[in-house]
């Protein structure tokens, strides 16, 4: 088998799918993409070149300057709100055991199981002011008048409820597994030591967590910077763009305003965007890692 | 040896897989065109086969072979409304012609509009549905992907004066006009009657109406404010009332210049922010869409219900409770205080069409099959007999006198109007500006922006 894997054809073969898929699939529709992005192009007929036109109007576009803001809203509740309960959540599972256990670690995956278009619509009549399920709830509780929950103001937060409940399955899931690979022997041996939970907490399972913690928080920022299927069929970014994220905007400019070429040029700023907060990120978690 | 015939087998079947990849789907769909050539119903399914296979069959279009027609249309639902009509049609032509069978591809409209333009990069199903409004048709026809039609076959069509121009350009015709749209206000009369409220007839009435039934608990306008572009429609019609009938041509100024400071827009504006302040609408009408918008009204729980006439087969949906559908009327935008617009000056259009593909490969057919459906007794008189509001043709023949109150009242309106609005407001410009007027009416009219910085930021899209 060793000698096979020398074999110079057998080597070729194996990764020549990988590349091909990686160059005609990312590396040539990103080259293309920045080459759109310095025309006019409408999607039909003719491109004009038209220089750095589109990156200017960008960066004056306040709906753009929004939807990263509310990508940065996402990523700060992503980390500050999901992963701490998912990683409670996971301890807790752990400490469970017996059939307890799988059946709360179904039930908290759910969510991720079922298709964003039903999790949309799901939300879209809980928060209907007249129908919706949370204005029923505050009525039991005594609560005139109706709240909207979708209003200019109140909408990205339940937006970004709706984002952070449907998430936090796989979180939790990762962090699980993360405790879970944790050799009982050190629990055990703090025990016998006396820790309290806290401590063993802090001071065992904390630390031994850190590179899934590392993984879950990329993918995370990551997620929330590609955010735009649960957005379009909540809100399509409305009202007045105040739920508008990246992606979805890039799709209203290219396909509904027939701008393709500003489509491609927010599509260009947003790689950038997104390869540099990799980078960041996996520069301070390695530092930390060597720290 | 062993060894390197392992290798050699690995990198064999690597090379097939990659190239299985690769492979093309010309011949399945050819395969599949001939198997259903004695199908005689239509899918509504998103088949890709690809065009090539067609140009076989059309170019023998004339000894009888079969033909495959693909249609491209902004109706899924086929069981009701415009829909069913389309559907009986091409059953019919079908019917008619045994070798000829016709796929649907039926998409929403916003769905469809991405799909059209997918489409229109590489390869047009042959008939497809259009808008005869700048925002949809200006970069198609720049882009050439629409056959010319010859004006001259469509003398004895009946299509009503005027009612072509949208889908012309430089006086070349490019599709037909389905529909003459007009704007309503539709109320629930029972609804009405029982509270002894009247159908208002100034803009005043109506506001101190929506007040009167906002206090009973009751939600006064329905309104699809997630869309953006049923706002934009009432928006025309505010200014339609403030302007009369100078208000096209404050639009075009404003569009092709870009400065939206006239006057008339700021009043038009001024009274939709005015009146979703007061309460007009249903709480969180800014984020609500079509559907739940029409449930409010339907299911009683809104007195009034602001949409085009095309919705007017709501009064023969049997979905609706019996005691809704058939008290459903209609009224159009009342009167403005001090407006030029007199109260039979409406908002009203040809907006939805049809077109045939320029490099369709059965373009003969399908400029066949397009005549077939504007045949004066298809579209006109089965959209009538089903209720789906008025066609871009003369009607008249087929009245039955069985028609609802609610198609009486739309005709009434129509023959009163003393002027109509042409395109509304949003669709007049490049479709940059349809899609910034219909996010910032939203938040103009939920009064997070300014009316000045709204008519701003609509002016910039223009330029």
């Amino acid at each position: 088998m060793k000698k096979l894997y020398s074999n110079k054809w057998v080597i070729f073969t194996l990764v020549l799918p990988g590349v091909l898929v990686f160059l005609f699939a990312i590396l040539a529709p990103i080259c293309l993409s920045v080459y759109y992005g310095f025309t006019d192009y409408s999607g039909m007929g003719e491109a004009r070149f038209v220089g750095l036109d589109n990156y200017v109007k960008l960066f004056h576009d306040p709906a753009f300057g929004r939807s990263l803001l509310n990508s940065l809203l996402l990523a700060i509740g992503f980390i500050c709100i999901q992963h701490p309960l998912a990683m409670i959540v996971a301890a807790v599972l752990d400490k469970l055991q017996g059939k307890a256990e799988g059946v709360f670690r179904c039930i908290y995956f759910i969510p991720n199981v079922i298709s964003v278009a039903v999790i949309a619509y799901l939300w879209k009549f809980i928060y209907n002011p007249d129908f919706g399920l949370l204005n029923n709830v505050l009525k039991v509780f005594g609560f005139e008048g109706q709240v909207n929950w979708l209003s200019q103001e109140n909408a990205i937060w339940s937006v970004l409820v709706v984002l952070i409940w449907h998430g936090f399955g796989w979180g939790m899931l990762i962090y699980y597994t993360g405790i879970k690979n944790i050799d009982p022997v050190l629990y055990e041996a703090a025990s016998i030591d006396g820790a309290g939970w806290w401590t063993t907490f802090s001071r065992i399972t904390l630390p031994l967590m850190k590179p899934v913690i590392m993984i879950n928080v990329t993918m995370a920022i990551i997620s929330a910077l590609k955010q735009m299927e649960t957005v379009y069929l909540l809100t399509n970014g409305g009202p007045a763009n105040s739920t508008q994220f990246a992606a979805n905007y890039l799709y209203q400019q290219a396909f509904k305003a027939f701008k393709y070429g500003y489509g491609n040029a927010i599509g260009v700023v947003f790689i950038i965007i997104c390869v540099a907060v990799t980078v960041l990120l996996n520069t301070v978690f390695r530092d930390k890692q060597e720290a | 040896m062993k060894k390197k015939l392992i290798a050699a087998l690995l990198v064999a079947a690597m090379s097939v897989s990659v190239l299985a990849g690769c492979g093309d789907s010309k011949k399945e769909s050819t395969k599949t065109g001939s198997d259903n050539k004695t199908s005689a119903s239509a899918d509504a399914k998103g088949d890709k086969a690809d065009d090539k296979e067609d140009d076989k069959s059309g170019d023998d279009t004339a000894s009888g072979e079969d033909v495959t027609l693909k249609l491209f249309s902004n109706l899924p639902d086929r069981k009701n409304g415009q829909g069913l009509v389309e559907q009986m049609i091409i059953d019919e032509y079908m019917e008619a012609n045994p070798n000829v069978k016709i796929e649907v591809e039926a998409l929403d409209e916003e769905a469809y509009k991405t799909k059209f333009k997918a489409y229109a990069m590489d390869g047009m199903p042959d008939v497809v549905s259009i808008w005869g409004q700048p925002s949809f048709l200006d970069e198609v026809l720049d882009a050439g992907v629409l056959a010319e039609l010859n004006e001259g076959d469509y003398a004895d069509y009946k299509f009503i004066s005027g009612s072509l121009e949208g889908f012309k350009k430089d006086g070349k015709l490019y599709g037909l006009p389905r529909n003459t749209d007009i704007m309503l206000i539709y109320y629930n009369q029972k609804m009405f009657e029982d509270n002894s409220w009247e159908v208002p007839s100034t803009y005043e009435d109506l506001m101190t109406l929506c007040g009167t039934i906002k206090d009973a608990g009751i939600t006064p306008i329905a309104m699809d404010g997630g869309d953006g572009w049923p706002m934009a429609c009432f928006l025309t019609d505010l200014l339609v009332k403030v302007a009369g009938t100078e208000h096209s041509n404050i639009i075009s100024n404003a569009i092709s210049t870009g400065d939206f400071s006239a006057p008339e827009l700021k009043t038009a504006t001024q009274l939709l922010v005015d009146s979703a302040a007061a309460g007009m609408f249903q709480t969180g009408y800014d984020s609500q869409d079509y559907g739940t918008t029409q449930n409010l009204f339907t299911n009683g729980q809104a007195a009034m219900y602001c949409m085009g006439s095309w919705d007017s087969s709501m009064a023969l949906n049997e979905d609706i409770s019996e005691e809704i559908r058939t008290n459903i009327r209609a009224f159009t935008m009342p009167v403005v205080k001090d407006g030029k617009g007199g109260a039979n000056d409406i908002a009203a259009w040809n907006g939805g069409g049809y077109a045939v593909s320029a490099n369709s490969a059965v373009k003969d057919e399908a400029i066949k099959f397009l005549n077939f459906m504007y045949q004066p007794d298809k579209l006109s008189k089965y959209g009538w007999e089903n209720g789906v509001g008025m066609s871009a043709q003369d009607q008249s023949e087929y009245m039955t006198g069985n028609e609802t109150e609610l198609q009486k009242q739309i005709i009434e309106i129509l023959n009163k109007a003393t002027s109509v609005s042409g395109t509304p407001i949003n669709d007049c410009g490049p479709s940059a500006f349809k899609t910034a007027i219909e996010s910032e009416i939203q938040g103009v009219s939920n009064g997070s922006t300014s009316v000045d910085d709204f008519l701003t930021t609509i002016g910039a899209a223009c330029k």
